[in-house]
């Protein structure tokens, strides 16, 4: 309950934060909705149309109160009384209402989670699996030529950036050799296969880098247990090789790569920008770059938030994760 | 600008780009791909969503180019031509005619066909019309679309300087007056009141989408955006996704005629739009031309690392146009006050190097007015159309010793910072230095224009792009020289050398109140030389649109109307 609360302030520290960065960075949204040859009046009529003629403060108040109660879009009593349906209504908990995208931020959220999260899961299953099969398979052929391969392999994904596994996957598996279809994301409810088969290259692209990570960590923690007293004797009591492994080795090395794995996947799937941009999903990575682009604070502070939570939320499972693989947690 | 590169990177200068596209302009002329078929489903690759699909907030030249060949009607349109001449004057779309006008251009009366009709088989009525206009009045909820109308219609403004009436959504009894007296329907004849004269309107309202008509029952404000409601040919199937983009297929209300496919053939049966592969992938797509990309089109340039696998059977599939766009520089006139100084730049400015570092001759072709050659009445500027490409840093080192300034004389450059400016910039600087100047290069980022905007800003020399919103200067010069409207105390608008001339002006004057095009044309070709002299600009370059599409497409053409993009009139697809 403590981390929850803490999780909370988090949340509106940080949205406080991104009020602040924004108006302070000296950017003015208005000027494009403006348009050209506008004239000192229109310009602060545009400001005040779109809700930046206020003190960055108080609108950060009307966000968190939003939160809470909910708030309708354009705040203009005139024109609510006179054409009331052209009002749009933001119910609680509204984080904000986009007039770039012309819809309440919770609903560009909801739109494009689905798209981030398909593309998490499946990249974390492959470099789950991936990382920690050859991490063991590295560990167990120590010092071969497989040890040293496989090291060698996943150094060598480690160290090409994102965009460029990406654009050579979508280059020649897509375009060239069409051995995929070039990725476009479709609705699981809609067509499982096709989900499937669309989102394997972006990720593949996410599995790779991260794998490699996954794989010399993997590596190492069953190494180092490999040394450990009690594996010995696990070893000396007549338990066969797989079972000290399993029941023994890999649980050991499971803590930290839990910990790891619960941030890295909270972390994606409030939106791998890069790889979305490149295969053109329109998961939340994307609408932060593009909101970002066209300077919609409501959207970026909405995002803001929805991925610290996914950030926070992943601590706490990460957290209650240690005390089911560690017993000593529990008993602590 | 939407479709250029370097302005990826500055979000705001991205932003006032956006607004610095429009409809017209454009030279050199293309068309490929064999001879048009009807039929089949043509692919249209966008890398940018659009921020708009309502037609009175619509403001990119080549979305309002697509709209009017697919889904928005105007009274008057520009037909498919790749002969500026052609291409630049208004026929009959909606109307009848083309207009005619009285009281020395400030009244103008169009009579609306009959019979034409909307998506949903109802008719189009002068009463539409006069609701189209009314909505870029409401400026609160009606946002990033052309204004021009709140200047000319005779509207009162109020003592902030804006109409009394403020659109169909709420306005005071006052206000609706005054815009009922300035619209008038008569059955089937509309009759625009302006408080000046505007000798080009119908080129305006062919170029732009405010004045179209718009269904008021169809109309929910800001949540209309992306609502088509279409008087084209086609319509939208389903709704429009910003990052997916949308179907469009025919609409069986638009009846054709041997004129109006003059405007519009509307070959294909379907029109897909695919929004967010970037250009990069487009033309990976594009150069391999299998599948769905055979029958493709886009609106994204080829990247300049691009330009070296568009060869042999690919290069037979491609186009390189004049763009309606011209980049230029301004020298700051609260800095650079000597004009023999100011001419010294303007000497020993090397626009080959800057075009070379930009990507070379695919990329632009030299400028010598800030107006773009296929604006109607264009005239290379006297004082630039004799100096040579690659500037003459010896004549600018004689006029710096005719200022009386001690050299090296040291000189600000500001501009968008990209890569591709960067290189540029030092290229510029190159020329300068060798002139006798001294030139510290200042790359800014997103708040460029809110920097340059201020009178107080101490750079030297300030790069800037336009497009003209019709063919005409009119929307060339006076936006970006006229000090009146520009410069207050917080701001210069878009006079970013802080230009002040009582010549320039009254000249700008003379134009704005002439009552033909002709003498319009006439004085704005003397404000363009009057800038030449008084070196208010330096034009640099136009930029060059380069396009490929797809081996089954027919009938493609990058026309004037068009703004050089592909132009939907007249493209089709082989089965």
């Amino acid at each position: 309950m403590r981390r929850i609360f803490a999780g909370v302030i988090m949340l509106i520290l940080m949205s406080l934060v991104t009020y602040v960065l924004f108006f302070s960075g000296g950017l003015h949204p208005e000027r494009a909705a403006c348009g050209k040859n506008c004239s000192p009046a229109q310009w602060e009529q545009t400001k005040k149309a779109l809700g930046y003629d206020k003190p960055a403060v108080v609108q950060w108040g009307e966000f968190l109160k939003g939160t809470v109660a909910g708030r309708t879009y354009p705040e203009d009593k005139a024109l609510a009384k006179a054409n009331p349906s052209l009002v749009s209504t933001c119910p609680a908990p509204c984080l904000g209402y986009s007039v770039v995208n012309t819809t309440n931020v919770s609903t560009e959220v909801k739109t494009a989670f689905p798209v981030s999260f398909s593309l998490a899961i499946l990249a974390f299953i492959m470099w789950i699996v991936g990382g920690v099969f050859f991490g063991v398979i590295a560990a167990l052929r120590r010092g071969t030529v497989v040890d040293r391969g496989i090291v060698g392999v996943s150094l060598i994904f480690y160290a090409f950036p994102t965009f460029w596994i990406g654009l050579f996957f979508l280059k020649f598996f897509a375009i060239q050799w069409q051995i995929f279809p070039v990725p476009s994301y479709v609705n699981l409810t809609d067509s499982p296969l096709a989900w499937l088969g669309n989102l394997v290259l972006p990720s593949l692209t996410l599995a790779l880098i991260y794998m490699a990570g996954y794989v010399r960590m993997t590596r190492a923690f069953v190494l180092e247990s490999f040394g450990e007293d009690y594996l010995r004797t696990a070893r000396a009591k007549g338990l066969p090789n797989r079972r000290v492994l399993v029941k023994h080795s890999l649980r050991a090395s499971l803590t930290p790569i839990v910990t790891m794995a619960g941030l890295d996947f909270g972390a994606l799937v409030g939106g791998a920008i890069i790889t979305e941009s490149v295969f053109n999903y329109d998961g939340l990575g994307a609408l932060a770059v593009d909101s970002v682009r066209t300077l919609d604070l409501p959207t970026i502070v909405g995002l803001v938030v929805v991925l610290a939570a996914f950030i926070i939320l992943a601590n706490i499972v990460v957290d209650i994760l240690y005390a089911v693989i560690d017993p000593r947690v529990r008993l602590g | 600008m939407a479709n250029r590169k370097r302005m990826v990177a500055a979000i705001a200068t991205t932003a006032v780009a956006a607004m610095t596209l429009a409809a017209c302009g454009g030279g050199g002329s293309s068309s490929g791909g064999g001879k048009a078929s009807s039929g089949g489903t043509l692919y249209y690759y966008v890398y940018k969503p659009y921020e708009h699909q309502d037609p009175q907030r619509t403001y990119l030249g080549v979305q309002i180019s697509n709209d009017t060949r697919m889904i928005y009607r105007q009274l008057v349109a520009f037909p498919i031509s790749t002969n500026p001449d052609v291409s630049n004057k208004p026929v009959a779309d909606l109307a009848t005619d083309t207009g005619t006008s009285s009281n020395g251009a400030k009244t103008w009366k169009f009579t609306l066909k009959s019979g034409q009709k909307w998506q949903d088989g109802s008719t189009i009525t002068c009463a539409d019309l006069k609701y189209g206009a009314s909505r870029t009045f409401a400026t609160d909820v009606i946002t990033g679309g052309p204004n021009y109308i709140l200047s000319y219609l005779d509207v009162p403004q109020d003592k902030s300087g804006l109409p009394i009436y403020t659109g169909p959504y709420k306005s005071s009894a006052a206000g609706q007056a005054a815009f009922d007296k300035a619209i008038t329907c008569d059955g089937n004849t509309i009759t625009y009141n302006f408080n000046k004269p505007w000798p080009d309107f119908p080129l305006a309202v062919a170029s732009l989408h405010m004045m179209d008509p718009y269904k008021k029952s169809q109309d929910q404000g800001n949540k209309s955006n992306y609502a088509m409601f279409s008087s084209g040919p086609y319509k939208l199937q389903g709704t429009w996704s910003k990052e997916k983009g949308g179907t469009f297929v025919r609409n069986k209300y638009y009846k054709s005629t041997s004129a109006l496919k003059k405007i519009r053939q509307a070959n294909p049966d379907k029109i897909v739009f695919q929004v967010g592969n970037t250009a990069e992938t487009i033309y990976d797509r594009l150069i391999a031309d299998s599948g769905n990309d055979k029958y493709a089109v886009t609106s994204n340039i080829v990247p300049p690392a691009y330009y070296s696998r568009i060869t042999g059977a690919v290069a037979k599939r491609s186009v390189n146009v004049k763009s309606p766009y011209v980049d230029y520089l301004v020298p700051n006139f609260n800095v650079l006050t000597n004009q023999k100084v100011r001419q010294a730049l303007a000497e020993s400015t090397d626009v080959k190097s800057w075009i070379d570092a930009g990507g070379g001759d695919k990329a632009y072709a030299p400028a010598k007015s800030i107006v773009n050659p296929a604006v109607n009445g264009y005239k290379a500027n006297p004082t630039f159309a004799d100096i040579p490409e690659s500037g003459d840093p010896a004549a600018a080192k004689k006029l710096l010793q005719e200022a009386g300034v001690q050299t090296p004389y040291p000189i600000t450059f500001q501009y968008p910072s990209s890569d591709t400016m960067d290189k540029q910039a030092a290229a510029l600087k190159a020329g300068w230095d060798k002139a006798g100047f001294k030139t510290t290069l200042d790359g800014l980022g997103d708040t460029y224009y809110d920097v340059i905007q201020k009178p107080s800003d101490p750079a030297s020399v300030i790069w800037g792009g336009w497009g003209a919103d019709w063919p005409s200067a009119i929307t060339v010069t006076p936006p970006l020289f006229d000090s009146r409207p520009n410069i207050t105390k917080a701001s210069n608008g878009q006079d970013y050398g802080n230009y002040k001339s009582d010549a320039f002006n009254k000249l700008v004057d003379q134009a704005q109140n002439a009552s033909d095009l002709s003498a319009q044309t006439t004085a704005l070709q003397e404000a363009d030389a009057q800038l030449g002299t008084d070196v208010g600009y330096i034009p640099l370059e136009i930029q060059k649109f380069y396009f490929l599409y797809g081996s089954k497409v027919t009938g493609f053409t990058n026309t004037p109307a068009s703004s050089m993009y592909p132009d939907l009139g007249s493209i089709g697809v082989s089965k």
